[in-house]
């Protein structure tokens, strides 16, 4: 009943529709051009390695974003924390094929249980904290858990895990194409069930959905679990695919915020947004790095970015998150007027 | 057996005791009137029953079980409803959203589907005049209308006990005289209220017993015609004002 | 035993430096509603200028404060009013995620100004301390602690004794009161922004002193920031100084624990920070939010 992409204009949704169907059948046929059949048989090569890597860290961010999307759009929780999820979807892999010598697709099958847990163990205490208090909270888990992984001397301590190299640039696309698929498709039955409807009452107004008999605590954790898979999944993908990991790789808080740009800036609450978002802020980003002298300009060139769009449009920052855009002089004005003192 | 008992129901804040030793009954089909001047501690007794607050003294029976500390959504599941009297509706719902969400999650019995929920929330709406503005977004109601869906809100969880809490402050005379009408169409349905209001007409209309909180203590409890003539509750609650113009009436 | 004292002592002299990062942090907070994840950043910032003026001019890094204060009030006042304003009246999260980019700007043109080398101000007395028995105590920790409660008085004045601080308290209170009495409330946010952005300086100074610094040494500095906050209580300035204590006490002594070590001060850090909210909301001597 409560689905904001129902409220576009119809044309505008089935031309949104049509595009999508189109870039989806290119990002899922185009890897099949790689393979030694597709090329004896004459086919163009649509893809090299640079598409893949990007594509699939396109992709590995379309799950995080969706999975922080669950708590944080879905449930009005602002996680901070959800990369100790990743993080420890990432080492359990790690752990689990360089030390113990599991084969990957059996660790990958373990991934999502370890943070899963971790966050039914948090979940508790703090996800009754608000504001604030829970942004701050779960960025400390984020950090927190990254030192105590970069101290424990098995998980490799400040060196890092080494997994056996596996080359293929098809299998990690594919798996995280899947993970995406699932990240998405996880949000659209959510959004569709009752247990979507009590988030949605939690986020909106947590005392009223208490009292109409919403089991809040219960749902808060449930969803927080549900991130925490699936981010788990991401990073257990990511452990095998990039074949090393330590703390900085996969603990960086600074993905964390990127994750939650992504799926604010493509419309929180909303099953697609965080796909939109996602895509579009990754590219913005890939061509920042491409364009020059790697990462600190193109954290610069970040920054600068969203400081003029706070400067010029500050309520269309978060009107246009909120997916309630109406681009006009007067709007601008208007808007200046609101959020600044 | 009363339906909800209250014994010694203590509650501060800081150095506030908003509510002292309260104990009183609900009957089954009674409709009971809360009345008291600001800050008394109606909203905090509220409170206390839907178990937003923990007691710090005292406990609630809901048929002879006690519910002291447990949590809010299974209160609600047992049968209580209630209403904000400062509004909370669900912002980015439409009203039958809004109402269907009472009857998605306050049902004790069946899970409904989120189609069943809004069926249920049109016939509730109806009863409460807000079948035409059904389709509306909340932020386009009025307050008297989000005063109308809190109730409806609550009904569509079929509540044995409804608590209603300042629902008609702010309503003109017509408008008053339609909530009223609204509340004995509840009753007459079988929900036992509880309803906190500062309007005496409601009180005396529709109220078979009413009480009296005035600094977190039960001053006067009894027949509302009764407990409005109280000096006491006259010196406490409807201030100099009203009692000058009661002499001036018996003169 | 004398081991027990040692780790005390160092504990409330590490303490004080919390005092100072944590005072600016927690009148931003308190005033503007803003957790400033660049504070940090702003931190490190006055950390350079330190280090900047004893390299070239010799400088002794205790003299340098002034104008650790006066370089990141000038910064502060910009940044507020320029860019920070901008959301003050919008949702939490985007000031979050304002301040947290900031962060990054600052510190990505740290390293293009500074690169990611490690600097250090290391002075005549920067080895000595005064022996006591087997307790060691050594002057630079003595003068960064001490340095941290004048800036506290300083704090508590500025607020309690002077018309700025009135305007500051009111806005604080209640902005649109305090708008409708006159208070031109976007310089009174920017001035806020501003003393404590100077404050970060400061300490920014004080640990260039005793800790070689890099573009990203100010980020655990944020978290601690907040630990301290929560620690002691929002909303006064004792509760800072309090929390601030406690909190390097609890650090210094967490990490002479056997079974952990100097690796996990942001693991305390958070631990405290969780059983703190979830026990004791309002901190050791916060009121009532
Ligand atoms: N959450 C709270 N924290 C602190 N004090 C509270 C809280 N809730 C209520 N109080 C205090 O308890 C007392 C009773 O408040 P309450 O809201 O119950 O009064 P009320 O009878 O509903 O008044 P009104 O007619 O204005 O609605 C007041 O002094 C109020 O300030
Ligand atoms: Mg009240």
């Amino acid at each position: 009943m409560i689905a904001r992409e129902d409220r576009l204009p119809p044309r505008l949704r089935r031309s949104i529709f049509a595009v999508t169907m189109v870039a989806l059948a290119y990002v899922i046929l185009a890897p099949l051009t790689s393979i030694d059949a597709a090329q004896q048989a004459g086919l163009p090569l649509l893809t090299d390695k640079v598409w893949f890597r990007i594509v699939t860290t396109v992709l590995m961010f379309v799950v995080l974003a969706s999975a922080w999307n669950i708590v944080g759009g879905l449930t009005g929780y602002a996680s901070f924390g959800n990369i100790a999820f990743f993080g420890l979807g990432a080492y359990t892999v790690g752990a689990l094929v360089a030390n113990r010598g599991w084969p990957f697709g059996l660790a990958l099958l373990v991934a999502p249980i370890v943070p899963a847990l971790f966050a039914l163990v948090i979940g508790l205490p703090l996800l009754r904290l608000r504001g604030h208090y829970f942004a701050v909270a779960t960025l400390g888990v984020g950090v927190a858990t990254g030192e105590v992984v970069n101290n424990v001397g098995p998980l490799g301590a400040s060196t890092g895990l080494f997994l056996p190299i596996v080359r293929s640039d098809l299998l990690f696309f594919y798996l995280m194409l899947a993970a995406a698929g699932l990240a998405v498709l996880t949000t659209w039955v959510i959004l569709r069930t009752r247990f979507g409807y009590g988030l949605l009452a939690i986020r909106e107004n947590e005392e009223a959905a208490a009292v109409i008999g919403v089991n809040t605590n219960f749902y808060k954790v449930a969803a927080f679990c549900i991130a925490a898979a699936l981010s788990g999944i991401a990073g257990g993908i990511f452990a095998q695919w990039n074949s090393f990991i330590n703390q900085e790789l996969v603990f960086a808080v600074s993905d964390n915020v990127q994750m939650i740009l992504m799926a604010v800036l493509g419309g929180a609450g909303t099953a697609l947004g965080p796909v939109a978002g996602a895509v579009v802020l990754e590219l913005i980003i890939q061509t920042l790095a491409g364009g020059g002298s790697g990462s600190v300009y193109s954290q610069i060139g970040l920054g600068i970015l969203l400081a003029v769009c706070v400067i010029f449009i500050p309520r269309g920052v978060i009107d246009f998150f909120g997916g309630r855009s109406k681009l006009s002089l007067r709007y601008f004005r208007q808007t200046l007027r609101e959020t600044s003192a | 057996m009363s339906l909800l008992a209250l014994s010694d129901v203590s509650k501060r804040f800081g150095g506030v005791n908003a509510l002292a030793d309260v104990s009183f009954a609900v009957e089954p089909g009674d409709v009971l009137g809360i009345i008291g001047p600001n800050g008394a501690g109606k909203t905090t007794l509220l409170n206390c029953i839907s178990g937003l607050y923990h007691l710090d003294r005292g406990d609630i029976r809901w048929e002879s079980a006690s519910i002291r500390g447990l949590a809010p959504h299974r209160i609600a599941r047992l049968g209580i409803g209630r209403t904000f009297q400062i509004v909370r509706p669900f912002p980015s719902m439409t009203v039958r959203e809004n109402t269907a969400m009472g009857a998605l999650f306050g049902r004790p019995g069946a899970r409904l589907q989120p189609g069943a929920a809004l069926s249920e929330a049109d016939t509730v709406l109806d009863l409460v005049g807000l079948g035409e503005k059904r389709h509306y977004p909340v932020l386009r109601l009025t307050v008297p209308d989000r005063k109308r869906l809190e109730v409806a809100r609550a009904l569509a969880m079929r509540p044995r006990l409804l608590l209603l809490d300042e629902v008609m402050a702010g309503l003109n005379q017509v408008e008053i005289e339609q909530a009223l009408e609204m509340v004995r169409r509840v009753r007459d349905s079988g929900v036992t209220i509880v309803l906190i209001e500062h309007v005496m007409k409601v009180i005396v209309g529709v109220c078979k017993r009413a009480l009296v909180l005035n600094f977190g203590r039960i001053l006067v409890e009894g027949p509302p015609a009764d407990v409005l003539k109280d000096r006491r509750v006259i010196e406490a609650y409807l201030g100099q004002r009203y009692a000058r113009e009661q002499e001036r009436k018996e003169t | 035993m004398s081991q027990f004292i040692q780790q005390v002592i160092l504990g409330l002299l590490l303490g004080g430096v919390y005092v100072a990062v944590a005072l600016g942090f927690s009148l931003v907070w308190g005033i503007l509603n803003i957790v400033n994840l660049a504070h940090g950043a702003l931190v490190i910032v006055g950390a350079y200028v330190t280090w900047a003026l004893f390299t070239r001019w010799h400088i002794d890094p205790f003299l340098s404060l002034p104008v650790d204060a006066l370089v990141l009030f000038v910064i502060g006042y910009a940044l507020q009013r320029g860019v920070i304003n901008r959301l003050i009246r919008a949702p939490l999260l985007f000031t979050f995620l304002l301040t947290f980019r900031l962060n990054l700007v600052i510190v990505s043109l740290l390293l293009l100004i500074f690169t990611a080398d490690f600097r250090s101000v290391t002075t005549t007395y920067s080895g000595s301390g005064l022996e006591l028995g087997n307790v060691i105590i050594p002057y630079i920790r003595v003068g960064g602690l001490a340095v941290a409660l004048v800036l506290a008085g300083i704090l508590w004045a500025i607020l309690n004794r002077t018309r700025i601080g009135a305007a500051i308290l009111a806005v604080g209170a209640d902005r649109d009161a305090a708008q409708l009495v006159g208070v031109d409330l976007r310089h009174i946010y920017a001035l806020t922004f501003a003393i404590g952005a100077a404050f970060a300086g400061v300490a920014g100074g004080i640990i260039s002193t005793f800790q070689s610094i890099t573009p990203t040494a100010g980020d655990p500095y944020t978290l601690q920031a907040f630990a301290v906050v929560i620690l002691g209580g929002l909303g006064r300035v004792s509760a800072t100084v309090a929390g601030g204590l406690a909190f390097g006490l609890i650090e210094v002594l967490g990490q002479s624990a056997p079974w952990l070590g100097s690796g996990y001060a942001n693991a305390i850090a958070f631990v405290v920070l969780v059983v703190v909210l979830v026990v004791r909301p309002r901190g050791l001597l916060g009121r009532l939010a």
